[in-house]
């Protein structure tokens, strides 16, 4: 009798190991396998869609230009025309849109504006126009001997042919004496990598002057004409990051929202993967190996940042292409390409402009901190996350964290008015809250 | 006998559902000759657009695949030709109208934008001669100031309008064959008989064929030359449109036909068809109509009838008819359909009564 029981139990204990074996095998086939199978498959097919996507977009260009030329509100359908016009009734963010684009399109001038570098020297009956000029003006130029090879400081030089056109004026009796010479200077004559440590008393950085708005850093070089080349940067880095980290991002989600099934299975394990690399480590790995010029450093940040805008336009695909125009336009013999590009995707923009001036934001941010850290764009570049980086380390001088707090924060508070009126003007509802 | 233009055979699409292989279409066949209107008729889920969709390989895929068989279009296989082929066949060749006007336009282009740019594809012409052959069709299909309303976008046309337009961009290029899915279903009535007066007066001028889908037997006796009457994903009987009206052999068929609404008589109830379709999911091993037909013999619920020839063009899929049995008794089918309603009818000229003034 013992002897069967133990039997039984053996028995028992086989079928429970079976079962044991068997448990992983299966779902190592679920969970590995298949998936490893589906992406082989999968990864035969893509370059041929990649192919046809680029030849669609070659085949659409002129498309596009034609209608930019012959019609350009043609390119927006009018509901993006009356967003538009309904953003224009919200005053607050569109006047955030016009000061920050004023001030945008100001920043191009920053040369003429904030400079240390003469707009116009006339000497000697020649006339130089150094701020606009590559090459570098030395003290010979200019007939000073003190110090001939040194770079022209053009606000000595300034001082001194005032004086020297003063003497002549007395000379000759208080009248100008013709063919003066003269020298023009910004109307803020310091530029923003310029060591003013020869011209200030004192060890930098220094405080707050008549001539010296926001003082100077702790290299002794202004820190408002650094702010002013900073925002351009700023806000420049931010556009140009959005812009083609949106560009992966909208093609990605097309395609994987278009074509579906094992596409998207596949291409958002492969996006999830992607979202899982810590972000500001591997930009500050790749910024560590590579020196990052501002157009590298927009590569690299847009490399690691167009996960977000894919799930959005994913879904707006997936909701789009089941629409009878899709088919209507499959019908008539359109290729995979230019269904996603023209006729879906301007379908479904909603999402890409109104989460567009938050990507800004979050794109200038991210400068700023990389460049806080020390990983950002390479110094003297004038840059908000430096200046920051210095007020740290110069707690005592509170201008060096001020200055590029504030104008951070109104940047940034400029462009979430910005958002928050676009977001508001794609809203179908006409209130967002029940009134 | 016309020229075949276009012949399917033996057509298999189904599709992958998460309860198991659904077989929406199994085993269709028809041929369409030069220059007629086939009707393709059948209730909700019968495999009429599915059958239409695969003629262009526009099924989504996945869930939906061509499982087997072949579509003839001018002696070539389209089943088996690549996609830039069929891309090259679609708007030239063959094209479609679909079900709703409302959204079968892009919302965010012109309508000139839209049928020129069929004629912009195929013909590489320019966008200027493009949007002239735009508004020539645009004229033909009877849209009022055709000049002005050319850079309107859909939203600003009605509905009926707005089909015209789908009706122009399919026929922009002068395809052989025009595929139109209920083209006029979500149209009132009005709207629809002058829709489908337009089909026909450019199909004479095209000199072109088209495959109507429809459930509305008025619109088929109205429309069409032949017919073929689907259930279940199977063709159940193909005729002359007097042969569907006037002989219909199969029980489905004048199932159908006795449950139409007729404004002469004053029935209470409207005659129906007992039971209900049976899933695609899960079709019996016999005949589809088995469960519902009122003439069931043992052999249906069996093995599946083939499709029996009853006439010169006539095709029925039903044992009734087999060798031997060429005029079996219907009778019975008649009056166990009109079992449902309680007077006996005064049947006439099926076609007759039920015309498009009728039903408004």
């Amino acid at each position: 009798m013992a002897g069967s029981e133990t039997n039984l139990q053996d028995v028992t204990s086989i079928d429970q190991r079976l079962a044991g074996l068997m448990f992983p095998i299966g779902f190592l086939y679920i969970w590995l396998i298949r998936p490893v199978a589906r992406t082989v498959y999968l990864a035969l097919y893509l370059p041929v869609g990649i192919i046809r996507i680029y030849e669609s977009i070659l085949e659409n260009l002129p498309w596009a230009v034609g209608t930019l030329v012959t019609n350009p509100t043609g390119l927006f359908s009018p509901v993006f025309l009356k967003r538009v016009r309904k953003f224009k009734t919200l005053r607050r963010g569109y006047l955030s849109f016009l000061i920050l684009s004023i001030g945008y399109g100001t920043s191009f001038l920053s040369e003429l504006l904030v400079n240390d570098r003469a707009l116009v020297v006339h000497y000697e009956g020649e006339t130089y126009f150094p701020a606009f000029a590559d090459k570098k003006y030395r003290n010979k130029d200019f007939g000073i001997t003190k110090g001939s090879f040194r770079l022209t400081d053009f606000r000595e030089l300034k001082t001194q042919i005032d004086e020297e056109n003063a003497e002549k004026r007395e000379a000759n009796g208080g009248k100008p004496a013709p063919g003066e010479n003269y020298v023009i200077l910004p109307p803020y004559p310091y530029g923003p990598n310029e060591n003013l440590l020869g011209l200030l008393e004192g060890n930098p950085p220094h405080s707050p002057s008549r001539h010296h708005w926001l003082g100077t850093d702790d290299r002794g070089r202004d820190v408002f004409a650094r702010l002013v080349y900073g925002f351009r940067i700023s806000v420049s880095f931010g556009l140009l990051v959005t812009l083609f980290s949106y560009f992966i991002g909208i093609i990605m989600g097309g395609c994987l929202g278009y074509y579906g099934g094992r596409v998207d299975m596949l291409g958002l394990r492969l996006v999830e993967i992607w979202s899982a690399i810590p972000f500001l480590y591997a930009v500050m790995i790749l910024a560590a190996i590579l020196i990052p010029s501002f157009g590298l450093l927009a590569l690299i940040l847009s490399i690691f940042g167009w996960m977000g805008i894919t799930y959005y336009v994913r879904g707006e695909f997936l909701r789009e292409k089941s629409r009878d125009y899709v088919a209507a336009a499959t019908s008539i013999g359109l290729s995979d390409g230019t269904i996603i590009f023209k006729h879906i995707l301007p379908n479904s923009l909603t999402p890409v402009i109104s989460f567009a001036p938050f990507a800004i934001l979050t794109n200038i941010i991210s400068l700023v901190s990389l460049d806080f850290l020390g990983f950002g764009l390479p110094p003297p570049t004038p840059s908000w996350g430096e200046l920051l980086g210095q007020g740290l380390s110069n707690l005592d001088k509170p201008w060096l964290v001020f200055s590029p707090m504030t104008a951070l924060f109104i940047t940034l508070l400029l462009i979430s008015f910005i958002g928050e009126a676009t977001r508001e003007a794609f809203d179908p509802k006409v209130y967002s809250r029940l009134r | 006998m016309p020229n075949e233009i276009l012949r399917v055979e033996n057509l298999q699409t189904y599709f992958n559902t998460e309860a198991g292989v659904a077989w929406a279409v199994d085993g269709v066949g028809f041929t369409l000759y030069e220059n007629e209107v086939l009707g393709i008729v059948g209730e909700s889920g019968s495999g009429k657009s599915v059958t239409a969709l695969s003629i262009l390989k526009l099924i989504p895929n996945p869930p939906g695949f061509i499982h087997g068989g072949q579509i003839f279009f001018k002696g070539e296989d389209l089943i088996s030709q690549d996609y830039e082929r069929i891309r090259k066949i679609r708007g030239r060749e063959i094209s479609m109208i679909f079900q709703e006007p409302m959204t079968s336009l892009n919302p965010v282009f012109t309508i000139a934008d839209q049928v020129a740019e069929a004629v912009q594809i195929h013909h590489k012409a320019s966008r200027w001669e493009a949007r002239e052959r735009a508004a020539e069709i645009l004229e033909l299909v009877g849209i009022p100031d055709v000049r002005a309303r050319l850079d309107d976008y859909p939203h600003q046309f009605s509905g009926g309008m707005r089909q015209r337009v789908m009706i122009a961009m399919a026929l922009v290029l002068r395809p052989s064959i025009l595929i139109a899915d209920e083209p006029t279903t979500a149209l009132d009535v009005t709207i629809q008989a002058q829709i489908l007066e337009l089909m026909l007066k450019l199909k004479e001028e095209t000199q072109g064929s088209i495959i109507l889908i429809t459930h509305d037997m008025a619109v088929v006796a109205e429309m069409c030359n032949r017919v073929v009457v689907m259930y279940c994903g199977r063709v159940q009987e193909i005729g002359t449109v007097d042969e569907i009206f006037h002989e219909s052999k199969h029980p489905y068929t004048r199932g159908l036909l006795k449950s139409l609404p007729d404004p002469r008589n004053k029935k209470p109830r409207l005659a129906t068809i007992p039971g209900m379709v049976p899933s695609i999911l899960d079709l019996p091993k016999g005949c589809s109509f088995a469960d519902r037909c009122p003439d069931r013999m043992a052999r249906c619920e069996k093995s599946m009838p083939p499709l029996l020839d009853v006439g010169k063009e006539h095709m029925v899929r039903c044992f009734l008819y087999e060798e031997g049995k060429a005029h079996p008794v219907t009778a019975k089918t008649d009056s166990s359909f009109e079992a449902a309603s309680n007077e006996s009818p005064a049947t006439g000229d099926p076609t007759q009564p039920i015309t498009m003034e009728d039903k408004a």
